[in-house]
């Protein structure tokens, strides 16, 4: 029967990501209109609408504040919004975030105005990032040399299976740091050796800079992989030979503008071209007066148990001591670990060790930027994320593991006990995350838990059960389900729906990879 | 050389001879360069934390230095002053150069056997792992490893014991591999020997010893026969348990109870009693706490992704079919000091409080320290066999190592400046240096609660009545008013000696107090008693 069909690679990895596409826009979270500084701060945007945490109100404020007030400092109004994650330079409230995302939304935001969708318009852009790194996180899987049908269901995976869904569907950053990072590995996979090629990853590797200002460690790994093409170390039987290819040093110009505008962004805002937005003063709470205050407003529950991070200087807030309790958080804890929200994406590991196994220098570049990825947030005093759904700071490395995990699937395809198992973890944790998806990212850490009860009078969940009690008691944040389909069918219906259709299409890929055993099948994947 | 080529390129070449040479005299003179690389850094980190003040943070490092000085100084100077608190090597070993001022306040004293034990341990790993014919790349990362710790360079610059006692029970273990390997009789002696001097140190190196012997006894056994095993074993604990004995011996002579250090007034089988009837040993009686304890104390030590990359290490040599079985075996001792902690902490024979695990406090944390060399050889022997990772590993370990150096994020310097082991004694010694000073007259106190105010104040040790100092503590005891000008007590404690002895005493009531702090309080004989004061050592000579 297989042999019946013709498959045409193209067109099915194009309805693939099709698929993809339509599971996202339905679970994107918003609402229609297009509110102003005032609605903004109604808790109908805010805490019971799309704009739920400080992170996404801090980067959606510096954007209305550049669309609508012609201002990088914020209106009373904004600066209320962006509490408690706004920071003061001078006697200016402005935002504690790095600058990037806000200047990459504006365009979503501008088209969504027109269909009075401005919040909407602006999540998409998210949403496209996380479909292109969908298509990345498969390219390169496919140039390391896994199969067609693996990196597809790998490229789903990543997109449906991990915390990256509800990251994909609101406002962070992290699609967009994933997306340079993926698009510099796939550069420097696809076209090693071109100049452009070579230029355009060094424009990628400055422009994470004002997207997240981690990012500069994580590709710093990448970035001692594009020095690896400027500068080479060659053995041969009589001597060793140090090559530099003095040409390409001029690839690394392409990092002026991104570095330019980050410079620019850091004078307008703060007056100096050198300070981080995170090492600015913070401000918790605005009083009546419209003075800022260091106690955080009773009624702002993320704000009042936040814990207090380290001293604010660049690399204060990261600390040897806290791997420890790091590792357990980001990898085994009940409210953020892998193995709670994700476990399948620990198959990829396998994979990783396949492809060091053989000694490429991209898969060790991958390995190291995973390594980088985990210690990074391990040592860093809030690997929680604040408020948020599963260990979403490890996006990054969902979306390597993800590449490995199609090399898994790519060598062991064909042990079936193995897939069988791989299947259940992956049904698994697309059910967890689509219902992170659809509700909410608002989950606090465990150590926050005592606190909050104390505050709320009641039992405060903090794995995704909190997410389930969501969906069955308050209904879905997504844009969707709420404008079209909310009296049609239940929010309970709506989850299944999303969660059985993206299993179903997991399932038959991995079937049909299965199939491959059959050598006459083999090549028509 | 440079080679301007058609492909935009410019070459350097460097002849292979050139590397070839440089690779063999690394392997000729690694062991000068390593020991010239670790004598730099090592004085670099003395001076560091001798000049920021942090060297005598510890107040056990005080105290090292102060028994070590009342050997040789004090109203009544003699071997005896090393009593049975702690074993006496570090203290017999300071006597060389604590007899001079600069070297007793600066602490260098105890520091200089530090620093030699941290060339000595560094070289070490490096020769472990030579032996284990682990490539210069791998030697020089695990040796590396070791001095890149923030911990080991603070605890190197300090008067404490725990660099020594590594530095015997890495050598211990070191010879131990070798007669493995080689079969010499000499190797077995040298292990014995250094195993020996760390049982003179703490009691990890009984352990060590208890644990080497077995080994020695099963491996011999199974290699030869019942009576060659008997031989060796014997052979090996006769030197190596002479330390053991001669501390046993030393009780008996001293103290007339060869378990006083056991079981005495001050030793720690004394203290834990009291924290368990305050309900604060957790770890005693349950060994999943205790692991945990210890586990989290390697971690904030070690490092804890150092730590795991360590233990994927040991995982690799000891499943690794290259190495013989009896290699293995004999770096098995190398976990010695982690079986040793942990049955401690489970037998409440040692205390251990972690920040997040005992509440906000942390005392002796230091403990996890213990396995650093260990887990240093495990990484190079890592380095060495994981080719294709091994550009990344010893990246990641860099990484994390920079970040811990740019926040100087040290327990050990925590577990001595906040935790439990630190006392801030600066007001009582202030006052002490401010005041007595010039006027003469003995200042009674007890060694055993206030070391750290006697080593701080920086007068000699012939003006301190003390524990120590037999018929000027008994006679000062029951009538302080003749002997002590000044008394250094804390006040309705009953812990504190001095005050236990003298509270009821007719004397005590002749002095007023002149100045309270929260670790002491200061009494002043009242002056009309200062004419039948004694100021002079007159007892002289005592038994």
């Amino acid at each position: 029967m297989i042999k019946k069909i013709k498959f045409n690679s193209k067109f099915f990895t194009a309805l693939f990501f099709v698929f993809c596409l339509i599971i996202l826009a339905i679970s994107l979270r918003g609402m229609a209109g297009n509110p102003d500084s005032l609605a903004l701060n109604s808790p109908v945007w805010k805490d019971d609408g799309p704009l739920e945490l400080s992170p996404e109100r801090g980067r959606y404020a510096l954007m209305y504040s550049v669309m609508e007030d012609k201002s990088m400092s914020f209106s009373l109004p904004i600066a209320k919004f962006a509490t408690p994650d706004l920071g003061l330079a001078g006697d200016k409230f402005v935002s504690l975030f790095a600058p990037g995302i806000s200047y990459l939304i504006i365009p979503g935001y501008e088209i969504g105005k027109m269909f009075n969708l401005s919040q909407v318009g602006a999540f998409f852009i998210i949403t496209l990032f996380a479909l292109f790194n969908a298509i990345l996180v498969r390219a390169i899987a496919i140039s390391l040399g896994a199969k067609k049908i693996a990196a597809t269901i790998a490229a789903a995976i990543f997109l449906f299976a991990t915390p990256a869904y509800a990251y994909a569907v609101s406002l962070y950053q992290h699609h967009v740091s994933v997306f340079l990072i993926l698009l510099s590995l796939y550069l420097l996979s696809r076209w090693p050796n071109k100049f452009w090629s070579l230029a355009l990853v060094w424009f990628l590797t400055a422009a994470a800079i004002p997207i997240d200002y981690p990012n500069l460690f994580l590709l710093f790994p990448i970035g001692i992989f594009s020095l690896g093409k400027i500068i080479s170390l060659k053995k041969t039987e009589q001597k060793y030979i140090l090559s530099v290819k003095y040409i390409k040093i001029a690839t690394l110009l392409a990092m002026v503008l991104p570095i330019a505008f980050f410079l620019w962004f850091n004078w307008s805002s703060y007056g100096n071209p050198f300070q981080l937005s995170g090492t600015l003063p913070a401000v918790k709470a605005i009083d009546a007066s419209g003075k800022p205050v260091n106690v955080p407003l009773p009624y702002d529950l993320e704000a009042v148990t936040k814990k207090d991070l380290p001293e604010k200087n660049a690399i204060g807030f990261f600390r040897t001591r806290n791997l420890l309790n790091g590792f357990y958080e980001l990898i085994i804890s009940e409210d953020r670990g892998i193995t709670n929200f994700t476990p399948v994406i620990l198959f990829g590991l396998a994979g990783l060790y396949l492809l060091v196994k053989k000694r490429s220098l991209l898969a060790t570049t991958l390995v190291a930027v995973v390594g980088m990825n985990v210690l990074l947030y391990a040592m860093w005093g809030d690997p929680y994320g604040g408020w948020a759904f599963g260990a979403r700071y490890l996006i990054p490395s969902y979306a390597l593991l993800a590449i490995g995990l199609a090399i898994m699937l790519t060598e062991w395809r064909y042990q079936y006990l193995l897939l069988i198992v791989f299947l259940y973890f992956a049904s698994q944790s697309v059910w967890i995350n689509s219902l992170g998806a659809i509700t909410t990212s608002k989950n606090p850490p465990k150590i926050e838990v005592l606190g909050l009860e104390k505050i709320t009078g009641h039992e405060e969940k903090y794995t995704y059960d909190r997410n389930w009690q969501y969906l069955t008691t308050t209904g879905s944040k997504s844009f969707v389900y709420n404008t079209y389909l909310k009296d049609k069918i239940s929010p309970i219906k709506f989850h299944n729906v999303i969660s059985v259709s993206v299993s179903g299409l997991i399932i038959t890929l991995t079937a049909l990879l299965y199939l491959t055993k059959n050598k006459k099948n083999e090549r028509l994947f | 050389m440079k080679d301007f080529s058609n492909n935009q390129e410019i070459k350097l070449s460097l002849n292979r001879n050139l590397i070839n040479w440089a690779t063999t005299f690394l392997n000729k003179y690694g062991t000068i360069v390593v020991t010239l690389i670790l004598v730099a850094i090592s004085i670099a980190s003395y001076i560091v934390y001798y000049k920021n003040g942090l060297g005598l943070a510890y107040n056990d490092a005080r105290s090292h230095l102060d028994i070590g000085r009342r050997v040789v100084e004090g109203l009544k100077p003699g071997i005896a002053q090393l009593g049975s608190v702690w074993l006496p090597l570090t203290h017999i070993l300071m006597t060389l150069t604590i007899w001079n001022d600069f070297m007793w306040h600066s602490g260098l004293s105890g520091a200089i056997l530090s620093m030699g034990a941290f060339i000595y341990t560094g070289l070490l790993i490096y020769l472990f792992l030579r032996r284990l014919n682990v490539g210069l790349f791998g030697r020089f990362v695990g040796v590396g490893i070791f001095v890149a710790n923030i911990n080991v360079l603070y605890l190197q610059s300090t008067a404490m014991t725990e660099l020594l006692l590594l530095a015997t029970m890495t050598a211990g273990t070191y010879y131990l591999l070798l007669w493995y390997q080689d079969n010499k009789i000499i190797h077995l002696i040298s292990s014995a020997f250094w195993i020996m001097l760390s049982t003179l140190i703490r009691y990890d190196g009984w352990f060590l010893f208890f644990f080497a012997a077995m080994i020695i006894f099963f491996q011999t056994w199974k290699q030869k026969n019942y009576r060659t095993a008997e031989g060796m074993f014997v052979l090996f604990c006769t030197l190596g348990g002479f330390g053991i004995f001669l501390w046993l011996l030393w009780n008996q002579l001293i103290f007339k109870d060869a378990l006083y250090f056991a079981f005495g007034p001050y030793s720690a089988y004394a203290q834990q009693n009291q924290l368990e009837s305050a309900g604060v040993l957790a770890t005693k009686g349950n060994f999943g706490f205790s692991l945990k304890t210890y586990w989290w104390a390697l971690a904030y030590n070690i490092g804890f992704f150092t730590l795991l990359v360590g233990v994927l290490g040991a995982a690799v040599l000891w499943l690794d079919k290259k190495l013989k079985p009896s290699v293995r075996i004999a770096t098995s001792a190398l976990i010695a000091p982690f079986i040793f902690n942990v049955i401690a902490l489970y037998l409440g024979h040692s205390v251990l409080y972690i920040q997040g695990l005992s509440g906000n406090s942390l005392f002796n944390v230091r403990y996890g320290i213990m396995m650093m060399p260990s887990i240093a050889i495990f990484i190079g022997y890592l380095i060495d066999q994981w080719l294709a990772i091994r550009t990344v590993l010893v990246g990641l370990l860099i990484f994390v190592t920079l970040f811990q150096f740019a926040n100087g994020d040290a327990v050990t310097i925590d577990d001595a400046r906040v935790g439990s082991s630190q006392k801030n004694v600066s007001e009582v010694s202030g006052w002490l240096q401010k005041n007595v000073p010039g006027q003469a007259g003995f200042i009674l106190i007890s060694a055993a609660s206030h070391d750290a105010i006697i080593f701080s104040s920086g007068l000699p040790m012939k003006r301190f009545i003390h524990e120590g100092t037999g018929a000027y503590w008994e006679s000062a005891t029951t009538n302080p008013d003749r002997w002590a000008r000044w008394i250094v007590l804390r006040t309705y404690s009953d812990d504190d000696q001095t005050y236990r002895l003298i509270k009821n005493t007719e004397g005590f009531k002749h002095y007023d107090l002149v100045q309270s702090f929260p670790f002491a309080d200061i009494y002043q004989i009242k002056g009309e008693y200062l004419k039948d004061l004694n100021t002079e050592p007159i007892l002289g000579k005592q038994k």
